[in-house]
Order: C-alpha cells, then structure tokens, then sequence
C-alpha cells in the first residue's frame, strides 16, 4: 500500500514537495520553538542552581525588581547584624558592585567591580575555582581576583597573572564622574560563565575593605545571606520580609527560576502558536492536493473498484498516501527543526535576556543549548503523520464512495 | 464470502430494468432483459448506440445495481451482497477488458496486472511470480517492466487482459475490446480472447460493434431500445487470423 502511495506521490513530484515543504515548515518551527526554549528554562535553571538555593540576596527596595519605587532605605553594617541573628542564616556578606571599563594596552573592556569578603565566593558560587594565583587576602586592598573573561578578551592581549590592571569605575555615589582606580592581578578565575544577576567570567572581584575605600560609604549594594538548610530558605525569607517591610527586597533563586520560567512558558505559547498557524495552512493544503488528486484520479479510482478494491481499501491507499507526506514532512521537519533551533539558541542567547539570565558554560557569554526530549522527537515525527493522516480523511472518504460507473467514464 | 453454485450458469439476467433519472424524468435504458450464460461460453453483444449494451455489462459487472430484476452470477444473487461483497465478487470473479484499456499509467506492466492480487493481500513475491507469467501467456514476455505509455495499443490491450485473467475468473467483461486498435491488433487480440476462452474455459462476454468479431463467437446477443432483440448461435472458426 505504502509502495503504490509512494509511487502517486512520485507520479506529481512538485506537487508533492511543495505539499512536505509546508508540513516540513511547520513541524520544524514548532520543534525548534519548543527546543529553544526548553534550551533557555534549562540553562536558566542551571545558571540558577550555580548560585545555590540557600542564597538569599538582599537589596534595596528600588533598582530592577522595583522600577519606579522611591523608597530610600539603604542597608548598612546594622542590618547584616540583624541578618546574621536570625536563627537558620549561617552568614551574611555584604557587598558593593560597580561598573567598570578597563584599560588593557588600548583596548577597552566592560566589566563588573564586586567588591566583597572574597573567601564567601565559593559558598556564593557553586563550582567557582581559580585558574592560577590566589585570592587576594582579608585587607588587602591593592590585589583583585579577575574572571576569566577578562583575562582572555575576545580582542586585544591576554592580562596575566601579577599584571597591573588599570579601570575607570563608575557609579559609584557621591563622585563626580568616573574613578580611576589599580589593582594586581593576584589570582584568575577559571572559567565560569554567568550565575543569576552576574557573569563572573567578566568580573573583578576585589576585597570588601577596597569597595568600602572607593564607595565612602556605610550603605552597601546588597547583602548576601547563606542559609543553613535549603528548607528553611521560605521561612527565613518571610521573617527578613516581615521585619523590612517594603524597605527592601529579598530575591531567592527558586522565586526568580519560577517567575522567568513563567515568562519563557509564555513566550514557548506564543511562538508555538504561531508554528500551530503555519502546520494549519500545511494541513489545508494537504486537503487541497488530496482533494485535487482524488479528483485527477477518478478514472484510477474507477478502475480500482473494477478490478475489486473495497471502499476501505480505495480510502486506505489515498490515506497512505497523506500519511506518507506527512511521515516525510516529519523527518524533514525534524531535520530543519534541528538545525534551526540551534540557530534560534544563537538569536536567543545575543538577546539581554537571556544575555542576563541564559545557560552558563561559555566564557564569552550566555549560550544556548536545545534541548531535545525523546518526547519531543517522538511528537515532531508522529504529529505530522496525525495530522496529514486527519487532513487526507475526507478527500480518501470521496475516493471511496465513487461510483464506478461514473468513475470509469471520466475523462 | 461469495459462494458459488457449481451448477449455475455463468450469468443469468431476469426481467432486469435500468432507468436512469434526471431530474423528474425517468429515461428507460433497459426494458426486461432475461438472458442465461452457460459456463465457457463466448457470447458477444451487439447493438447500435443507446441500445443498452454498455448498461447491461456494468450490471453484470456488479458495477452498478439494477431498478429492477436480478443478476446472478455464477449462482450468486447480486441484489444479495453490499458494496464490500459486490468488490469481492468483482475480485474473485470477474475480469474486465476496456476499450481504453484502462491502465494505470504510472505503473509498470506487472504492476498493472498484479493490482487485483494486492487488493486480495496475496504476497509481492507470489503476485509477481503469477503476473509475469501471464504477461507471457499474452505474448508479452520481457515487457514486464515497461510502463503503458512505452507500449502498442495492442500490447496494451494484453497487459489489460492479463490484469483480468490473472484472478483466474470465472467471467470476463470486455466493452468494446477492439475499438481503438487496427485490423492487425483486433485480430491479434480476438485470438487472444478464443485461446483464453478454449484454454482456460473462462466464460467470455464481449461487446462489440464489429460483426466480424461477433461470429467469431458462440452466440451474439442483440439489443435494440433496451430488449434482447434476437439471439443468434454461430459455428466459430478457432482462430479469427484464419477467418
């Protein structure tokens, strides 16, 4: 049966392709929507769990969870006291970050200034070694930590181990314009990629005592708190909440997994039914050329009834031939799919969003990986088939009730 | 299942009518036709144009259904069986030869005469085997895999009785057979049909407008204004080539 199918679909090749181009369309969006996305909730998820779920941070109630808020609190030595005494938090640091455009033999290069108690860097960030050299010790305020990134720009010359790193930092409160400020390369990070709100790889991390010196200031950027067990992460949440009010915001990994999740589910819909669209138009035209074939045909049909083909065998030959589109539409969707969604990964990954927030790995910033179930597959190949099948139902039904008489007659 | 009467004539016609309506009107194309077929016969049908001959060919084909009176063949009550029976019987029984032969163009010669065999689920290897010694047994050995269009009329015309002959039937239909072919071919084929019909013993029911052809048969059948006008029984020659 599939023979003869294959041969009809031979016997009007352009017809043919053109019909498994548009299911090959389709069915390659919608697989490659899908595995891009599944691509970014994976990479995010896993940027997450870098910084570990037993981390709090805590900010001041304005900045990019709050736009628009005009609340002035700003944290000091006082709250990461009252942080350290709630039951459940085994420490709190605080930190101060910055941005900072550094000077490497002409060539300039973005980072981040964090300024923090270093030794809290590997309980902040799960995985997080150094390549070479040391972590500049408690105090010392003229040695930094550089990420990877910054030692190994894209462009310009490698800045190596004791090397002099001159950088223009800016933002900080009360100064006027940007500070110039040095330190020595004491130890570089291996490569890490980016975790939450920062890619490491373009961060220098100095000690807190240096980011005090620069800030001239008691109020801090924010303040990390590690909790013991993962489990009492919720409670210690609600009991920091509770005692600031709104004074400041509390942001844990597994509410910003959630809430982002939220967001690419939504955008996953979105593009998918924009896929749906395209595989609709795929399915009327399947009707269309079924309908157009079954009509061509008629003399064949009529000679099939002669020779004593049964109704349902009449309607089984045409359905294998809409099956057998849409089986090759599938497996050249899956295909192009494929390889479009690792295009799209791209397209995605050069995007801020997922620029800030998209799967780690890469040294030079977020990449994409798609992510292919065996589910996903399975539907990629089946659903095309379903559908044709469905679309062939009717034009197969008006093959199979033809009168042969009239059939025999047609010309 | 379509069961068989070993005793019953190959076709057998009573009182049968066909009208075929248009609207409000009716317009009688059959009027009563009672005919009988024995088994191994080579009858022919003739008559001018309107007579009915091509109604009552797609009757006994179980192509289509009578308005009234019964078709049997080979002791099996057409008015009896559904669509799906009817398809069966056509499969099992029946062979049909058309004037325009009626290929399927895409197909090869085998392919064309080993389609009644897929229908019955019989094996490619066993359906092969089986088509590519009919296509022999008409002469055409070696052109198995030659598609309609790279073939003669009259080679054609043997791939189409090769495709009816090989479901062994009991009855062959041929509608106008000769009608597209030269003198040559016609005779060609018609003895095709006499060794068919000697050889195999397979009933043979030939509609036709060439005289000739018709005394090459046992019995012509005539109709005119959808009767059986007369009926004729002929000494035929064995082979219409040395007529």
């Amino acid at each position: 049966m599939f023979k003869l199918a294959y041969k009809a679909l031979i016997d009007r090749k352009i017809r043919s392709v053109l019909t498994i181009l548009g299911i090959t369309v389709g069915s390659a969006i919608i697989l490659s929507l899908i595995a891009s996305s599944a691509g970014l909730n994976a990479g995010i998820a896993g940027n997450i769990a870098k910084t570990g779920a037993n981390i709090l941070t805590i900010r001041n109630a304005g900045g990019f969870f709050a736009a628009g808020s005009t609340n002035t609190y700003q944290l000091s030595q006082q709250d990461v006291t009252y942080l350290k005494s709630i039951p459940g938090v085994t420490s709190a640091y605080p930190y101060y970050s910055y941005g900072a455009n550094i000077n490497n033999g002409g060539e300039s290069i973005q980072a981040s200034v964090v300024a923090i108690d270093l030794v809290a860097l590997p309980a902040l960030y799960q995985g997080l070694t150094l390549a070479e050299g040391s972590i500049p010790l408690l105090g010392d305020t003229t040695s930094a930590a550089i990420g990877w990134g910054i030692a190994n720009p894209v462009s310009g010359t490698p800045i190596g181990l004791h090397q002099m790193v001159s950088m223009s930092i800016s933002g900080i409160k009360g100064s006027k314009g940007a500070v110039s400020y040095a330190v020595l390369a004491s130890g570089i990070l291996a490569q890490y990629g980016t975790a939450l709100f920062a890619n490491i790889d373009d961060t220098i991390y100095i000690s807190f005592q240096a980011g005090s010196i620069l800030s001239k200031s008691p109020y801090f950027t924010g303040i990390y708190v590690i909790v013991d067990n993962t489990d009492d992460v919720a409670t210690v949440q609600n009991t920091i909440e509770t005692y600031y009010s709104n004074n400041v915001r509390v942001i844990s990994p597994g509410q910003i997994l959630s809430s982002i999740q939220g967001i690419t589910a939504s955008l996953t819909v979105f593009l998918g039914s924009i896929g749906a669209v395209s595989l609709f138009v795929a399915t009327v035209g399947i009707v269309n050329t079924m309908y157009v074939s079954v009509m061509e045909r008629t003399r064949e049909i009529g000679i099939l009834k002669a020779i004593g083909y049964r109704p349902k065998q009449i309607m089984g030959m045409f359905l294998a031939e809409a099956a057998l589109t849409g089986v090759i539409g599938g497996v050249c969707g899956l295909a192009l799919g494929y390889a479009l969604s690792f295009l799209m990964g791209g397209m995605l990954a050069g995007s801020t969003f997922a620029g800030r927030f998209g799967g780690g790995g890469g040294g030079g910033g977020a990449t994409i990986v798609p992510v292919f179930s065996t589910e996903l597959i399975v539907f990629s190949l089946t659903f095309p088939v379903l559908l044709a099948t469905v679309a062939g139902l009717y034009p197969a039904w008006r093959a199979s009730r033809m009168n042969a008489v009239v059939a025999l007659k047609y010309e | 299942m379509v069961v068989a009467t070993r005793s019953a004539p190959a076709v057998q016609t009573v009182d049968v009518t066909k009208v075929y309506r248009i609207g409000h009107t009716g317009y009688p194309a059959l009027r009563g036709i009672n005919i009988k077929i024995e088994r191994g016969e080579f009858v022919a049908i003739m008559g001018p144009s309107g007579s009915g001959k091509s109604t009552l060919l797609n009757l006994i084909g179980a192509l289509d259904r009578p308005t009234s009176g019964r078709v049997i063949i080979d002791g099996v009550d057409l008015k009896k069986l559904d669509e799906d029976r009817l398809s069966l019987l056509r499969n099992r029984k029946l062979g049909f030869v058309y004037q325009s032969f009626n290929l399927i163009q895409r197909l090869s010669s085998v392919e064309n005469v080993e389609m009644p065999l897929i229908s019955r689920g019989i094996p490619e290897k066993t359906r092969k085997a089986k088509s590519l010694k009919m296509l022999s047994a008409v002469g055409l050995h070696g052109k198995g895999s030659k598609r309609p269009a790279e073939l003669s009329g009259g080679e054609q015309q043997r791939v189409a009785i090769a495709r009816a002959l090989v479901t062994e039937p009991a009855l062959i239909i041929a509608d106008e057979p000769t009608g597209n072919l030269d003198s040559k071919t016609t005779r060609e084929v018609v003895d095709q049909f006499i060794q068919v019909n000697k050889g195999f013993g397979t009933t043979i029911l030939i509609v036709t407008h060439n005289s000739e052809i018709a005394t090459m048969t046992q019995r012509v059948i005539s109709l005119k204004d959808g009767l059986v006008d007369k009926e004729e029984y002929i000494q035929r020659l064995d082979s219409y080539s040395t007529a």
